[in-house]
């Protein structure tokens, strides 16, 4: 009699007929396919970059637009102003403490927080993370940002700030 | 005939295994490679530099193929043993 119980399957494993040994197997298979889908999605993802940049290119900056007098901007100092274009974009415009003139993209390449510029530092700091840029080339000097700012061309006539897209650097 | 899923097949538990880990270890290897190139994809890209998009964008799929092709080792499952 024991014997012969000893011989059936238990109603449980009928139910449920799944060897443990099985089921870990199929589970690391189950976990290398979902890696590979989860490549197949970054491969992916790296293909809609690749179509944004073909389909959305970046716009430059149409003509020359007036910003202000040259007066308006002593040394040292930094004046906000926006241009509309498709959509609104702040910018900076900044007279060097050598005279020179620079505009940039007020935007942080971080995390797209205002950056202004310091005087006394002589960099363009963004006061979120820390985050500071040069302010003759807009190059990331340091802190989190992975990219320059963008930067305009400025152009002084007859006492009068204009910017225009930078011509296109060598 | 012998081919590489029958000398599989007749391969020790401890062999499948080594293998199984292997290739898992592998593909974590690819799909790393595959985010650090997103990862600069976005950094790059998001400003003019249409190659490095391109460029990450070949790399990213050359190694998807690859972990495609990684899965045609796995190890099957086993089959539950037939009793009689
Ligand atoms: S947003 Fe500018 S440093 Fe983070």
């Amino acid at each position: 009699m024991k014997e012969e119980k000893a011989g059936e399957t238990p109603q449980w494993k009928n139910d449920f007929p799944i060897d443990k040994e099985e089921a870990t197997h199929v589970s690391r298979r189950e976990f290398a396919k979902f890696l590979t889908l989860f490549s197949g999605a970054l491969a992916l993802g790296n293909g809609a970059i690749v179509l944004k940049s073909i389909a959305f290119p970046e716009k430059e900056l149409e003509g020359q637009h007036f910003i202000c007098e040259e007066g308006q901007v002593p040394m040292g100092e930094m004046l906000q102003f926006e241009i509309e274009g498709d959509k609104v974009i702040p910018y900076i415009l900044i007279h060097l403490e050598d005279g020179e003139w620079r505009a940039f993209e007020q935007k942080c390449t971080h995390l797209a927080c205002a950056v202004i510029y310091r005087k006394d530092l002589n960099l363009i700091e963004c006061p979120c993370h820390k985050g500071y840029f040069d302010p003759k080339t807009g190059v990331v000097t340091q802190g989190p940002p992975p990219r320059p700012l963008p930067q305009l061309e400025v152009v002084i006539e007859n006492g009068k700030v204009f910017v225009k897209a930078k011509s296109h650097k060598a | 005939m012998s081919n590489f899923r029958y000398s599989q097949k007749e391969a020790h538990p401890n062999k499948t295994n080594t293998l199984m880990t292997g290739i898992t270890l592998l593909l974590i290897l690819l799909v790393s490679i595959q985010i650090w190139l997103l990862y600069s994809a976005l950094n790059n890209a998001l400003t003019d530099n249409f190659n490095i998009a391109l460029g990450t964008f070949i790399g990213s799929s050359v190694l998807f193929i690859a972990a495609a092709w990684l899965l045609r080792y796995l190890p099957e499952p086993r089959k539950p043993k037939i009793k009689e």
